[in-house]
């Protein structure tokens, strides 16, 4: 299929990937040649200025955006060959994305939104409920599934988007400034919720400006300009 | 795939009730059409119901022989100076025509009925032969009809109506009872059995049948005549021909000169009738079509303000997985659910309506036409939303999410 394979645990592999977007008379290098490898059950913060790439990055690996140029293999399956329903099969089974302003659909109770990406899975009705329970409970939320969004606060606004990403059981959890519009508190609380799934197993991506906040991570990514500049491991692990 | 659908349908459904008034508006054309092509049918239906009913009591074999055509648009100076009909013509007609069944002369006139207390107005008593009880189709409920022999001696006797009946006799058997046609004392000998009105207008059932020769006695010696003539239902064109060559010959009417009598046939008024109904026609779908079209634009552009609203839910949706398919069905479904819903509500006010023009028009909506109206708002809705649709489907994910 592709000339670039993975090796055993490798999930994520960019090969000199870029994102350039067109504004006339100039280019905007959003991402400028990124090379990345990221395995199974990584647990990874990416952090850097606005306007380094972060969020183009995280959108090229939740395959909501393709790379200008380079490859991406995912689980060993190019993604930059690929077209626009392989690309939303991959986003519906493989990613759950969390989002900084929650994108919850606001005229769903909490069940209906996390159940939603069951529907485009076609999982039967009574798993999905099943499912989707269950991911509620695991954020904490088994008492507030009837509840709108508007009626929920926003940690557990997010809350709901954490069960949302969780529900299908996906390769890789993607958070773009997950907690960026909540007060410290909730802010914690979530990062709760993103460890103990690293400890489930998951593997993780989220961005962040707060330096508290990329310790939970255990390798931070420093970006400027659409490149890696920083690629270290966290030595003193958070608890 | 099913589940997909059901989902969609419930999106479709939740969006389209979540704004009921812009919903009812945006169909309104759609409802607006589908009211007009049903009426437009149920309308037609009925008239032809009615019409047929018409067209059998004026009867497919009978010529009706009188000074000026149904539906002729001659000249007037030329109508005025034409004879008039006579009744002697029946009995050369019948004698000399091979293909004549019967023929009969008949003179009209309005006048009340009574009997003792009781009374009916606006009867129209019909003075004829024996021969019209074959020319007009005419079936006896109860007694009998004319004899020659009251035609000739000019005997009070009279075969009414089923209304008249009704309305002098409740009840009661009418046979042998005298009534009064206007000052005039007769004796009932038979009922006419029910004919309805004609073409919705003329009750048949207001009628007395007297004999010709007491009818010119006491209302009009020199009166307006019409020959009914019944002709052999297998030789038509023979039986016109022939009855036109009577006709010159008794009025020796010279090879080069055109007639001076007009024969009528049933078919003159199909051929009206039809210019009618196409009239009706024309106009209702006219009607259908144009605000079919207007309420599709109005279902696009809606659809398009819909999508623009909703940009955000679909880039969401997409980034959790929908393809591009299922957000295109997603509002397909809702443009021809809203089309649909248009659709059923004209169907079901035309379904009303219908009951209404039955009280005047023996008339039901086809079934046929119902199914077409529901094909059609199906065809308007995915017409119609196809665009819209379209381009939610082809949204880049990432705009569509950073859409406020
Ligand atoms: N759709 C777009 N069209 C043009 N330029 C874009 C587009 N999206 C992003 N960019 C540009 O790409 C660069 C990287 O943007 P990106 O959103 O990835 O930054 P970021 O690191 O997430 O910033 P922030 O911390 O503010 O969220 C920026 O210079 C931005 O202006
Ligand atoms: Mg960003």
């Amino acid at each position: 299929m592709s000339a670039v394979k993975a090796k055993n645990g490798e999930m994520i592999v960019f090969k000199a990937v870029k994102k350039i977007y067109n504004l006339g008379a100039e280019n905007v290098h959003a991402l400028d040649g990124v090379d990345l490898n990221i395995e199974r059950n990584e647990y990874i913060s990416i952090m850097g200025p606005s306007g380094s790439g972060k969020s183009t990055l995280m959108n090229v690996i939740g395959c909501l955006d393709t790379p200008t140029a380079g490859t991406y293999v995912f689980e060993g399956e190019p993604v930059h060959e690929m077209d626009d329903n392989q690309l939303a099969s991959i986003r519906n089974r493989k990613i759950g994305f969390v989002f900084q302003t929650f994108n919850l659909l606001s005229k769903l109770t909490a069940l209906r939104n996390v159940e939603l990406p069951l529907i485009y899975a076609n999982v039967p009705r009574e798993d999905r409920l099943e499912h989707a329970k269950t991911a509620l409970e695991k954020v904490g939320l088994g008492d507030r599934m009837k509840h709108k969004p508007n009626e929920l606060s926003g940690g557990q606004r997010q809350r709901v988007a954490i069960a949302r990403a969780l529900v299908t059981n996906p390769s890789i959890i993607l958070a773009d400034e997950p907690t960026g519009n909540l007060d410290s508190k909730s802010g914690e609380e979530i990062m709760k919720i993103f460890d103990s799934l690293h400890d489930a197993g998951n593997t993780i991506i989220l961005v962040t400006h707060e330096r508290y906040i990329a310790e939970h991570a255990n390798r931070t990514i420093h970006l400027l300009d659409g490149k890696i500049r920083v690629d270290e491991k966290n030595n003193i692990k958070k608890n | 795939m099913l589940q997909l659908f059901f989902e969609n349908i419930r999106i479709a459904v939740s969006a389209i009730f979540s704004s009921k008034m812009r919903s009812f508006l945006t169909a309104l054309g759609i409802i607006i059409g589908v009211l007009a092509v049903t009426l437009m049918g149920t309308l037609i239906s009925g008239l032809d119901k009615s019409f047929e009913k018409s067209m059998s009591m004026l009867g497919k074999d009978v010529f009706y022989i009188s000074k000026f055509e149904w539906f002729g648009n001659q000249d007037y100076w030329e109508l005025r100076n034409r004879p008039d009909i006579k009744p002697e013509y029946a009995e050369k007609l019948v004698e000399q025509g091979k293909y004549v069944i019967a023929a009969s002369p008949q003179s009209f006139r309005m006048s009340d009925m009574s009997r003792d207390e009781k009374s009916i107005t606006g009867v129209s008593v019909i003075g004829t032969t024996t021969d019209y009880m074959q020319t007009s189709n005419t079936t006896i409920e109860k007694g009998r009809f004319l004899t020659d022999g009251e035609h000739n001696s000019g005997s009070r006797v009279a075969v009414i109506g089923y209304d008249v009946a009704e309305e002098l006799f409740d009840n009661s058997d009418p046979i042998g009872e005298n009534v009064k046609i206007g000052p005039y004392k007769f004796r009932v000998i038979g009922v006419v059995e029910k004919q309805g009105k004609f073409l919705g207008l003329q009750s048949m059932d207001t009628q007395a049948i007297i004999p010709l020769g007491t009818f010119q006695r006491l209302f009009s010696r020199r009166g307006f005549f019409r020959l009914s003539v019944k002709v052999d239902k297998d030789y038509m064109e023979e039986a016109e021909y022939e009855v036109r060559s009577i006709m010159r010959r008794i009025r020796e009417i010279r090879p080069e000169e055109p007639d001076n009598f007009a024969i009528n046939k049933q078919e003159a008024f199909e051929t009206t009738y039809n210019s009618i109904k196409l009239a009706i026609g024309g106009t209702g779908i006219f009607i259908t079509v144009l605000s079919l079209i207007v309420g599709g634009i109005g279902i696009m552009n809606i659809m398009f303000v819909s999508v623009k609203e909703r940009t955000r839910e679909i880039g969401i949706r997409k980034a959790i997985g929908a393809t591009r398919n299922v957000i295109l069905s997603q509002f397909l479904i809702e443009a021809v659910l809203i089309c649909l819903m248009g659709g059923l509500t004209g169907l079901g006010l035309a379904y009303g309506l219908s009951f209404a023009i039955s009280k005047f028009l023996p008339s039901t909506m086809p079934i046929s036409l119902a199914i077409i109206a529901i094909i059609i708002s199906l065809v308007v809705g995915i017409m119609s939303g196809l665009v819209p649709s379209y381009r939610a489907a082809k949204l880049d994910p990432i705009e569509a999410l950073s859409y406020d």
